[in-house]
C-alpha cells in the first residue's frame, strides 16, 4: 500500500459520499487516502510548468469542529488508517500550496467553477487544467457512493488512450477486476486499434485482462455509452487540447461525464503509466 | 488537421530554439512591452480616477471615498477574482524562490484594478508593487506558453518586473537594478542581458504612450562638503523613519487580522481613517507625487512643525491603507515620506544654523527619498539609481550614496529583513540562488530514497539474520510486521555485533528482542533542510523514511550530499 490518493474533504452529506468513494477506490487499488480539510476556499497547486488555483465553494468549510471526526470515521470504517494533510507552505496567508506528488487525486465534480452543477454536467476548467498538468490520474467520483466491481477503459487509439489502457491494466492487477474496452470507431480503420495495442506491446496484457471489447461503428457516443456497465470504474485519456477547440467542437470528456454516472479516472498528457 | 500541423510546428519557434539566449532576448522584448503597457494602463487609470473624483473631494463626506475604494478593492480581490491578498512583491519573490517563477495569469491584471481603486480613491499607496506583480505574472505566463525551463522562466519574471518599474518611473536602470537586486537576488550574464532589454522595452513603451517625461523635473543643486556631512544625519533619520514605517505596517496588519470581520469592512475602516486624516491634511492622500514635486522645487510653503506632522500622518496613512487591506505598494509612499523627511531635516538644520551654506530643501527632499527607499527595501543600488533617474540629477550622487548606504546599514541592524522579505525569511521561504536552503529545496526525500535495504521480520531468529547480514552491504535492517506490513523498528549492525559471533545465541535470540523501536524517522513530505538538521542534531548518518506506518526506504547523508553537489553544479552553471 504505497500509493497515495489526495482527497479534499467536504463536511457535508455530498462530501461524505465522495470520501466513501475515494476510500473504496483506495481499498480496491491498494492506496491510502491523504485527506485535506480546507480552512480557506482556495489553494494553489504548483505543477512543473503551471500553477493552478482551485476555488472551492463555501460548503467545504462547513462545520469545522466535526470535519476531522467525520473523515476519520469514514476512513476507519473501511479499515484504513486516516492520514491528514496540513499545508506547510503558503503563497499568501489564505492561499496554501498543495503538493503535487500524489499518485491519484480526487476532484469532486463541484470543484468546478459552476458549483451549483453538482450532479452531472460539468467538470470545469480548473479540473481540466489539473488533468492537463498533473503527473497523476484524477478521480472524478459519481455524485453518490457507487462501488465498482470492474473497469472499463475508453480506448480511442490516441496516446492518452494508450496511457489509460496501461493504467487500466495496472488497476486490474491490483484490484483483481476484469476489464471492458469501449471503442467508438470514428475515422480510423477498425484494425487500427489492434495495431496500436500491438505497437505498444500490450497484446498479452489485453488478452489476459480484457473480458470484452465493445466496438461501435454506428450511433452517437452518448447513445453507445449506455453499454458501459453501471458498476464499472471508467478510465479515459484526456485530450489536452485548448479552450478554443473545446468551445467550437465541445469536450469529449465533458460529454462523457455528463452522460454516465460512473466513477471516472482521467489520465492527462503528463501521466506516465508503467506496467 | 494534417494540413495544419506543419504550420503549428512553426509556432514552436524551432529556429529560435537553436540559440536559447537569442530566444530569451526576443521574449524579453515582448515581456518588457507587455509589462510597460500594464504600467501605462495603471498610471492612466489612476490619473483618470483621481480627476473623476476630484470634484467630490470638497464635500464633508469625502472621507468616505478612500473607504469605498479600499472596500471595493478588497471585494474585487477576495470575492470576484479570488486572489489572496498581499502587497505583490513578496509573492513574486516567493514564486521565484520556491517554484521557479510560476505565477498565476490572473495576477497580471487583478492587482492593477484593485490598486487603481485604492489609490485613485485616495488611499496612501503606490502603483509600483502592483505593476511589478503584473509584469512578473506576464513574464511567467509567456515563459509557460513558450515551454521555457525554470531558469529561463525566472529570468522572464525578472524581465517583467524590470519592464514594469522602468515604465512606471521612466527609469530603465532603476528597473534593471530592482529586478536583479530585489526580485532575483542573482547577478549573472544570463539574466542581466534579457532584463536590460526588457527594461529598455518597457521604458520605450511608456515614452511612446506617455511622453519622455521624468517624474520630478530636473533641478540643479550645488553640493558642498557640509551637505555631504549633513547627509549622514539624514541617513540615520531615514533609517529611523523606515523602521517606524515597517513596524507600523506590520503592526497594523496584525491588528487588522486580530480584529475579525469581513476583509472588505476592515479595509473600509482603514480607508475611513485615512479619509478623515485627508480632510485636515490633503497631502496624505494618494501616491503623494504632487506634494513631492512641490518639495523638490522648494515650493512647499507650510512651516517645519506642520511638515513634521505631515510626515507622521503620511507614515500612519500608509500603514492604515496597506495594513488594513488596501491594495498597493510602498514605493510611492516611501518617496513621499522621504521627501517630507528631507525637507523637515533641512528646515530644522537651517533653523538651528541660520547662516549655514547648505543646499536647497529640494536637494534634501531628494536625498530623503533615496534614504527611505534604501531603508525600506534594503536595496541601496535601487534607491540610488531610482532617484538619479527620476530626477535627472547626477550632481547629488555622492550624498545619495552616503544616505543610501547609511540608511540600509542602520535598518539592517534593527530590522535584519526588509519589508518585502521579512515574512518570507520568517517562514524559511527566501531561497536565493546558490544558497544551501535553495539547493536542498530543489531536492526532495522521495528523490533520495535508497530502496536496496533488506527487510526482516520480528520473529526471525538471530541465526537467519546472520545469513542475511552476509549477503547485505548495508549496516541497518528495517523490521516490518509480516502480516500488516507495518514498520516496527530498525536493527543496526553496531548494536547487535556482540551477539553475531556467538553461535549459542543464534537460536535463542529473535529480532524483536534486539531491534530498536524508538527510531527517528523521516516522512516523504519532510523538507530536506529539516532532515539534515535532525541528522546533525542526533549525529545520524541515515534515517528510515516511513509514511502511513510503512517503510519506504532509507535516506543517508552521503546520498544527500552527493545529490546536493550535483544540484549545486546545475544551479550555478
Amino acid at each position: 500500500m504505497d500509493k497515495e490518493l489526495f482527497h479534499i474533504f467536504r463536511n457535508t452529506p455530498l462530501g461524505r459520499e465522495t470520501l466513501m468513494q475515494s476510500v473504496h477506490f483506495c481499498r480496491k487499488v491498494g492506496a491510502y487516502p491523504v485527506i485535506y480539510i480546507p480552512r480557506s476556499t482556495k489553494f494553489l497547486m504548483y505543477f512543473e510548468n503551471d500553477v493552478v488555483q482551485v476555488d472551492l465553494d463555501e460548503s467545504y468549510l462547513s462545520d469545522p469542529p466535526t470535519a476531522r471526526r467525520h473523515a476519520e470515521e469514514i476512513v476507519a470504517e473501511a479499515g484504513l488508517k486516516p492520514v491528514f494533510f496540513e499545508p506547510k507552505h503558503f503563497t499568501a496567508s489564505t492561499l496554501p500550496d498543495i503538493p503535487t506528488h500524489y499518485d491519484y487525486m480526487c476532484c469532486p465534480r463541484s470543484i468546478s467553477d459552476l458549483s451549483h452543477k453538482i450532479g452531472l454536467g460539468y467538470i470545469g476548467p480548473r479540473v481540466r487544467r489539473i488533468v492537463k498538468s498533473a503527473h497523476f490520474p484524477v478521480l472524478i467520483t459519481s455524485p453518490a457512493y457507487k462501488p465498482w466491481n470492474g473497469i472499463t477503459v475508453l480506448f480511442g487509439g490516441s496516446n492518452n488512450a494508450v496511457k489509460a489502457l496501461r493504467l487500466g491494466i495496472q488497476l486490474c492487477r491490483q484490484s483483481g477486476c476484469e476489464m471492458t474496452l469501449f471503442t467508438q470507431v470514428e475515422k480510423n480503420d477498425p484494425d487500427h486499434y489492434e495495431e496500436v495495442i500491438r505497437e505498444n506491446n500490450l497484446e498479452a496484457e489485453v488478452a489476459k485482462y480484457v473480458k470484452r471489447w465493445d466496438r461501435f461503428d454506428s450511433g452517437t457516443l452518448e447513445t453507445n455509452l449506455y453499454e458501459v456497465p453501471h458498476d464499472n470504474l471508467v478510465i479515459m485519456g484526456a485530450y489536452g487540447h485548448g479552450v478554443i477547440r473545446d468551445l467550437m467542437f465541445g469536450s469529449k470528456m465533458e460529454r462523457i461525464q455528463a452522460t454516465i454516472t460512473n466513477n471516472l479516472l482521467i489520465v492527462g498528457p503528463n501521466y506516465t503509466a508503467r506496467l | 488537421m494534417d494540413r495544419i500541423k506543419p504550420w503549428l510546428k512553426l509556432t514552436r519557434w524551432r529556429f529560435f530554439r537553436l540559440d536559447d539566449r537569442l530566444l530569451l532576448i526576443l521574449i524579453a522584448v515582448i515581456v518588457g512591452n507587455c509589462s510597460g503597457l500594464s504600467a501605462v494602463a495603471l498610471n492612466t487609470s489612476i490619473d483618470a480616477m483621481v480627476e473623476w473624483l476630484q470634484p467630490l473631494r470638497h464635500y464633508w463626506w469625502a472621507f468616505l471615498l478612500p473607504a469605498a475604494g479600499a472596500a471595493a478593492s478588497s471585494i474585487f480581490l477576495e470575492k470576484i477574482v479570488r486572489e489572496g491578498a498581499g502587497h505583490g512583491v513578496p509573492e513574486v519573490i516567493y514564486a521565484v524562490s520556491r517554484y521557479g517563477g510560476l505565477l498565476r495569469f490572473r495576477s497580471s491584471f487583478t492587482r492593477l484594478i484593485s490598486s487603481c481603486l485604492t489609490i485613485g480613491s485616495g488611499g496612501s499607496a503606490g502603483p509600483e508593487a502592483p505593476v511589478v506583480i503584473s509584469g512578473a505574472a506576464i513574464g511567467s505566463t509567456i515563459a509557460r506558453k513558450f515551454g521555457l525551463n525554470e531558469r529561463q522562466r525566472v529570468t522572464l519574471v525578472g524581465c517583467g518586473a524590470a519592464g514594469a518599474i522602468s515604465a512606471i518611473f521612466n527609469a530603465p536602470i532603476a528597473g534593471m537594478v530592482f529586478a536583479v537586486e530585489v526580485i532575483l537576488g542573482e547577478w549573472t550574464t544570463l539574466n542581466i542581458i534579457p532584463i536590460a532589454i526588457a527594461a529598455v522595452s518597457g521604458t520605450e513603451i511608456s515614452r511612446i504612450l506617455m511622453g519622455n517625461r521624468i517624474a520630478f523635473t530636473h533641478q540643479v543643486f550645488n553640493i558642498d562638503f557640509i551637505d555631504i556631512a549633513a547627509s549622514v544625519g539624514l541617513g540615520i533619520l531615514a533609517a529611523a523613519a523606515s523602521i517606524l514605517l515597517t513596524r507600523l505596517l506590520r503592526g497594523m496588519s496584525s491588528l487588522c487580522s486580530r480584529t475579525g470581520g469581513p476583509t472588505w469592512l476592515r479595509a473600509a475602516l482603514g480607508g475611513c481613517v485615512v479619509g478623515a486624516m485627508g480632510l485636515a491634511l490633503p497631502d496624505v492622500l494618494g501616491e503623494g507625487y504632487h506634494t513631492t514635486r512641490l518639495m523638490i522645487h522648494g515650493l512647499y510653503a507650510p512651516g517645519v512643525t506642520l511638515v513634521f506632522i505631515l510626515l507622521m500622518a503620511k507614515i500612519l496613512a500608509t500603514s492604515l491603507t496597506l495594513g488594513w487591506g488596501g491594495s498597493g505598494g510602498i514605493f510611492a509612499p516611501c518617496l513621499a515620506i522621504g521627501s517630507i523627511l528631507g525637507l523637515t531635516f533641512q528646515r530644522a538644520l537651517m533653523a538651528l544654523w541660520p547662516g549655514a551654506n547648505m543646499a536647497s530643501e529640494g536637494c534634501f527632499a531628494l536625498l530623503g527619498m533615496a534614504g527611505l527607499i534604501s531603508g525600506m527595501l534594503q536595496a541601496p543600488l535601487t534607491g540610488i539609481f531610482l532617484i538619479v533617474e527620476i530626477t535627472g540629477g547626477w550632481e547629488v550622487i555622492l550624498p545619495l550614496i552616503i544616505i543610501s548606504v547609511i540608511s540600509t546599514t542602520v535598518c539592517h541592524y534593527f530590522e535584519p529583513a526588509s519589508f518585502y522579505l521579512k515574512e518570507l525569511i520568517d517562514h524559511g521561504h527566501l531561497l536565493r540562488p546558490g544558497t544551501d536552503a535553495r539547493v536542498l529545496t530543489d531536492l526532495s526525500v522521495p528523490e533520495l530514497l535508497e530502496k536496496d535495504c533488506i527487510v526482516v521480520s520480528p520473529t526471525m531468529r538471530l541465526g537467519e539474520f546472520v545469513d542475511i547480514v552476509k549477503i547485505s552491504h548495508r549496516n541497518y535492517f528495517p523490521v516490518e510486521d509480516p502480516e500488516t506490513g507495518e514498520f516496527l523498528g530498525m536493527v543496526y549492525l553496531d548494536d547487535v555485533r556482540p551477539y553475531l559471533f556467538n553461535p549459542a545465541m543464534y537460536d535463542a535470540v529473535v529480532i524483536e528482542e534486539i531491534m530498536d523501536t524508538d527510531v527517528e524517522t523521516v516522512h516523504p513530505d519532510d523538507d530536506l533542510p529539516d532532515v539534515l538538521r535532525r541528522m546533525d542534531e542526533k549525529r545520524l548518518f541515515s534515517m528510515p523514511v516511513v509514511s502511513n506506518n510503512r517503510f519506504r526506504g532509507m535516506i543517508s547523508k552521503a546520498t544527500l550530499l552527493d545529490r546536493y553537489r550535483r544540484e549545486l553544479a546545475v544551479q550555478t552553471s
